[in-house]
């Protein structure tokens, strides 16, 4: 029964495909919505950091990287999100309770997340504009380089951002607030001109 | 051609008419314009009326300082906007303008009597003028004022506008794109940093554009510009921006920039935003902002043809329009002269220039004089002629500081000047100190908050050869200070025009002081009277004759008027100006619309709106919603024909006779894990949490420092090292908050991690005595009877094949249990649920219902019942505070002697003694109605609500010593009566709890 409808997201009724906005050239982003399958959060004590990462890569197969760059192998992702706490993602459905196999009270705390995030995804020519319309980092490639992550917020909305290419990004935003989220980046877009797939 | 337009000279199109109208009539002006520009060029200096007399009044700028030329616009249909500056709104085809503040025209204007009737509005009228009677505030005043108040009027359409946005990060942010921030933007863009060289203006180059005749580098003025912007332009690590406005400078060196995209354009493109609000961060800021022309102060300065004198330099080199045929030049400094020069060769006949000095140099005079201009030093204006247009001036001359006798000279314009103010606006918002130098009779940048440079004439360097290096070495300092290197160019300069001067309070007249119209601010109508009038009555502080005066309170935020006020206030109160201080200039530097500010964030998405996975199936069904923090929450579902009150008590019945489904996904939920997870409890709830059994639920209290309620919420062990903690709705991330704020600060050691689940689970409430039937059948994992899952338990089980965390609780008072399923599967658990309650008549209920069915049992809502000074005690909630526990988050503050005081207040039940009468939630409780005013209050009304299951009205209320007045009759005085009640406990409805035990 779970599975029937694990796809409902909460974008179903505004992330409709089509061309939006400009559409006097091409269309300067791309916008879509993903559901992660699993999305874990892992918390290691002070002095358990090491055994932590271990754990992570034993179930994972990736190796945590330091500061905000973002591990990836496979269908894994591992992003950092605040000393000594990571987000995992994974295409399975059962990355939580491996994790939590894994990683024993006195390793840290395992926390699903999976339904808490939505994901956001943007792409194309125009992203880093689109993107600075409404938050306040430094999205030039210096400062934002492929491979990392980094929080912050638009208003009151808390998102963990990953760049995942030179022109694309993967936005994790708080699943109760990504249909004003939505309705905000779909406005910053139309002056670009945006699909939505 | 317009006998005032001047074809060989501006940057104008000449070859390019474009037509527009200016009250109806349609005027043409060249690509290039502005609406003053073009309407100067026709010979209307005519563009609107002042303030508070209603004098005529034209442009006396060119620029965004301009006090006087305020008009409406009407660019296309809908898109109106009221005291658009005439000086800076470019002209295209199609583009409407009108006058403002004059009826029936602008040409008669009905409000001019208030011009004759000048005594009764010095400064201050309106502090005395309508005191008595008092009956009148309300009726005759108040609506008088609102009448007379204001400029323009307000477009009565929604801005059919959009407004953008964007953040931009870079090295260096130049403001101001004239010789110094070219100069600066040069030096800085070889270095390689990023650099953002903004300009309000349509077009950059600044004072280079009014001097054609300089010759920078070898090459005219004009021709270097070009190539330089051209240079500029093309450096990839630099940006150029027109249309630009820095309006702000905040902390860690952040602007605030205002870029017009639209408002010259005919035709819109497609999707383009008006305008768009810049956030920039800079590593380093260079202000070269300039300088801005002060004006003199004499009788009738404002007249239509008074104009500042470098201004009518723009008018001329900029745009191809003399101001005047025979104007005359009053100065006190060099560069009007400059300005007459360029007029007389222009084909101006200049009747004369005025200078107060009694010296000026040699070469100006022999200037004048090769140009047949007649000069008068050591010579004042005392007045001018002229309805709607100056006709003549007063020329007198000086004996000393008192005016001789005077003569009169036609002419068609008059340029002042009394010298020059750099524009230290943005300087200032960063809390920059001011000094005041005498040699350039200025203030200038002293002591810098942020890391910014200052180049140019904004710190009293005139000229532009001056400028042009001191933008070159600032550009330099900026891209070191950034981690840049680079060297600044040599620009030689030839022909350049430095210029002195002398600055003056308000200029030696032969008449009565006391009757001279000597405009200050322009655009408040504040004369040197009204200011000398402020001190005279008190006014002491330069804040305070700003105030009672609204000198520099207009929208040009003072740009042309703090200055000579200032000079004035010195002078009255007989202290040198450096005592008196200056006003504080603050954001926006010139008028922003609010739709720049608001930028996307109109409409439905004004606000961020929460809603949980269950919303769409509430919405569907007819649902009336209400804001609970950023949630939006189902408030009751009504049935066609229903009210309120009707939907409310059905849903109760429902509730209380059968089963209710309740949507509580908003509730704060918070995870607490680790192997010091119950310690972290035990130090932030009042209540002991160690022998809390896992699967069992505890009510959690939680106070401030301050020992008062903070929040409050149900929470769940699920394991040795792991609490499903829940908050209340809008207190969830307050707690979070504190919580970790505790676990960083005061207790590293303990091994605990906080997780916000709030998204994670979608809750559904499930109250009845039917709730355990429905919800039985779908259960998997956990034994759904009393004995082995009782009230106040949590499993950890599925629910129609979902996972869930399975809680019986209940805010109801009846058999209840809270499913708890990861968010995403909310809407199908709740459909399920749905339709299988059917055969129980399950009835969704909101909050509305869910507020009475707590109040019925005496369950507080904390922000509702609590107001931040409720301890336990005062609700009634001591047992859930903790006698053995050594140490909890407020727990010292219990024992402060206040709180611990008889007499507190209590909550407390009410019963109105006629049934049928409900409260208003927050009126006062008295012991006697009939008491002398002012009454003694001994508490308030915290709930109140019609109780169906009860078939009264219900209320909760703290009240002074509540307890101990049990059974006693207090009054609550309402709208048209006194309502007498009975003092009660708290729990109306099944106070043995045994609903809970079905």
């Amino acid at each position: 029964m779970a599975d029937a409808i694990e796809k409902v997201s909460p974008l179903h009724a505004l992330a409709e495909p089509g061309r939006f906005g400009d559409t006097s050239g091409e269309p300067g982003v791309g916008l879509s919505e993903r559901l992660c399958d699993s999305l874990v959060q892992v918390q290691a004590w002070p002095d358990s950091i090491s055994a932590l990462k271990k754990a992570v890569k034993s179930v994972t197969g990736a190796s945590i990287k330091p500061g905000n760059a973002v591990a990836t192998k496979g269908d894994v992702v591992l992003m950092s999100t605040g000393p000594g706490r990571w987000l995992v993602e994974d295409e399975t459905d059962d990355l939580e309770v491996r994790l939590r196999k894994a990683i024993g009270a006195d390793i840290g705390a395992v926390t699903a997340l999976t339904h808490a995030r939505t994901v956001v995804s943007i792409s194309g020519e125009r992203c880093e504009w689109v993107l600075a319309s409404g938050i306040a980092l430094d999205f030039s490639a210096d400062a934002f380089p492929v491979g990392t992550a980094k929080l912050s917020h638009h208003h009151e909305i808390g998102l963990t951002i990953h760049r995942t290419g030179d022109q694309a990004f993967d936005l994790y935003v708080v699943t109760s607030m990504v249909r004003s989220f939505w309705g905000w980046i779909a406005r910053a877009s139309a002056e670009v001109g945006y699909t939505v797939s | 051609m317009s006998a005032y337009r001047v074809e060989s000279h501006g940057r104008i199109k000449h070859h390019q008419p474009v037509s527009f109208t200016f009250d109806g009539e349609t005027v043409e002006g060249r690509e290039g314009d502005t609406v003053a520009s073009a309407l100067l060029a026709n010979g209307k200096h005519l563009m609107g009326r002042s303030f508070k007399y209603h004098r005529p009044r034209g442009a006396i700028a060119a620029g965004s300082e301009e006090p006087n030329a305020l008009i409406g616009t009407t660019r296309s249909e809908g898109r109106f906007e009221p005291n658009t500056r005439a000086t800076v709104q470019e002209i295209y085809p199609g583009l409407k303008t009108e006058s403002q503040n004059s009826y029936p025209s602008l040409k008669y204007d009905i409000g001019a009597i208030n011009d004759r009737l000048y005594m009764l509005f010095s400064a201050g009228f309106y502090y005395k003028t309508f005191m008595w009677p008092r009956s009148f505030w309300d009726k005759v005043y108040e609506p008088f004022i609102r009448r007379a108040a204001g400029l323009g009027v307000s477009p009565t359409v929604e801005d059919p506008d959009h407004y953008a946005s964007r953040y931009l990060h870079c090295d260096i942010l130049i403001v101001g794109a004239g010789p110094a921030g070219i100069a600066a933007a040069l030096a800085a863009g070889k270095s390689g940093a990023k650099v953002l060289l903004a300009d309000e203006g349509a077009e950059m180059g600044g004072s280079v554009l009014s001097e054609p005749g300089v010759n920078i580098d070898g090459c005219s003025a004009w021709n270097w510009l070009e190539a330089r912007l051209d240079e500029l332009r093309g450096m990839e690590n630099v940006t150029l921006m027109t249309r630009t406005t820095a309006i702000g400078y905040y902390h860690q060196n952040m602007v605030g920039l205002c870029q017009k995209l639209t408002d010259h354009l005919t035709t819109l493109p497609e999707g383009a935003p008006r305008e768009r609000l810049w956030r920039i961060r800079a590593n380093q800021v260079i202000l070269t902002q300039g300088a801005l022309e002060k004006p003199l102060v004499f009788h009738e300065n404002d007249r239509p043809g008074v104009m500042l004198a470098g201004s009518a330099q723009t008018y001329l080199n900029r745009y191809g329009v003399l101001v005047g045929r025979r104007p005359v030049v009053v100065t006190s400094h060099d560069s009007a002269w400059y300005a007459a020069f360029d007029l007389a060769d222009a084909g101006a006949e200049v009747q004369a220039i005025v200078d107060l000095r009694d010296k000026v140099q040699s070469e100006l005079s022999d200037e004048a004089t090769k140009r047949g201009i007649r000069v008068l030093t050591s010579h004042t204006v005392t007045g001018t002629s002229g309805r709607l247009r100056i006709k003549s001036i007063r020329i007198n001359p000086l004996r000393g500081s008192k005016a001789g006798r005077a003569e009169t000279v036609n002419c068609d314009a008059l340029l002042m000047s009394g010298g020059w103010t750099p524009s230290l606006h943005l300087f200032s918002h960063t809390k920059g100190t001011l000094r005041w130098e005498d040699d350039t009779k200025a203030y200038l940048p002293d002591q810098k908050a942020e890391a910014c440079h200052i180049a140019g004439a904004g710190r009293g360097l005139w000229g532009i050869g001056k400028a042009l290096t001191d933008g070159g070495e600032a550009g330099v300092a900026a891209a070191t200070a950034a981690g840049f290197t680079t060297i600044a160019e040599a620009y030689p300069v030839e022909n350049d025009r430095e210029g002195t001067g002398i600055s003056l309070r308000e200029l030696p007249t032969d008449r009565s002081p006391g009757k001279a119209k000597a405009f200050i601010d322009f655009q408040n109508d504040v004369t040197a009277k009204d200011i000398r009038l402020a001190v005279s009555e008190g006014m002491h502080s330069i804040e305070h004759v700003k105030r009672y005066t609204t000198n520099g309170m207009a929208t040009d935020q003072g740009k042309m008027s703090n200055m000579n006020g200032l000079n004035i206030a010195a002078d009255a109160l007989g202290k040198p100006q450096t005592e008196v201080g200056l006003t504080t200039f603050r954001p926006p530097y010139t008028p922003t619309t609010f739709g720049a500010f608001a930028g996307y964030h109109k409409g439905s998405h004004f606000e961020v709106t929460r809603k949980t996975p269950i919303d769409d199936w509430a919405e569907e069904n007819g649902a009336a919603f209400e804001p609970v923090a950023l949630w939006r929450r189902a408030w009751y579902f009504p049935k066609p024909g229903e009210d309120l009150h009707a939907a409310v008590a059905r849903e109760c019945r429902a509730t209380r006779e059968s089963l209710g489904i309740f949507d509580a996904s908003t509730l704060g939920k918070i995870e607490v894990s680790g192997p010091d997870a119950v310690e972290f409890m035990n130090r932030m709830y009042t209540n002991p949490w160690t022998k809390l059994g896992v699967s069992r639920c505890r009510y959690g209290l939680l106070l401030g420092e301050d020992g008062y309620i903070l929040d409050d919420g149900v929470i769940g062990r699920l394991s040795d090292d792991k609490f499903h903690v829940t908050t209340t709705t809008g207190g969830a991330a307050r707690v979070l908050n504190m919580m970790e704020d505790y676990l960083q600060t005061e207790w590293p050691d303990l091994k605990v991690w906080l997780t916000s689940t709030t998204e994670q689970w979608a809750t559904i409430a499930l109250n009845g005595p039917n709730a355990r039937n429905l919800l039985e059948p779908f259960v998997e994992g956990q034994d759904m009877s009393d004995e082995a899952f009782p009230h106040m338990s949590v499993s950890q089980c599925t629910v129609a094949g979902f996972p869930a965390r399975l809680f019986r609780i209940s805010f109801t008072g009846e058999l209840g249990f809270e499913v708890n399923v990861p968010a995403r599967y909310g809407r199908a658990l709740w459909e399920n649920l749905w339709e299988a309650g059917q055969q129980y008549d399950v009835c969704p209920y909101g909050t509305e219902t869910m507020h009475v069915l707590r109040a019925e049992k005496g369950f507080i809502i904390v922000g509702q019942d609590t107001d931040g000074t409720v301890t336990p005690d005062d609700a009634g909630m001591s047992w859930a505070v903790g006698k053995k526990k050594t140490d909890f988050v407020g727990m010292r503050s219990l024992s402060r002697p206040d709180i611990a005081a008889p007499g507190r207040k209590q909550l407390v039940g009410l019963l109105t003694r006629d049934s049928k009468t409900v409260l208003d939630e927050g009126a006062q409780i008295v012991a006697d109605p009939k008491q002398p005013k002012p009454m003694k209050m001994l508490g308030h009304v915290t709930s109140s609500y019609w109780s169906e299951t009860l078939g009264r009205s219900v209320a909760l209320a703290v009240v002074q010593g509540g307890r101990d007045r049990m059974g006693d009759s207090l009054y609550v005085p309402m709208p048209g009566k006194d309502v007498e009640v009975e003092v009660t406990g708290t729990v109306f409805y099944d106070p043995e709890n045994a609903r809970l035990k079905l």
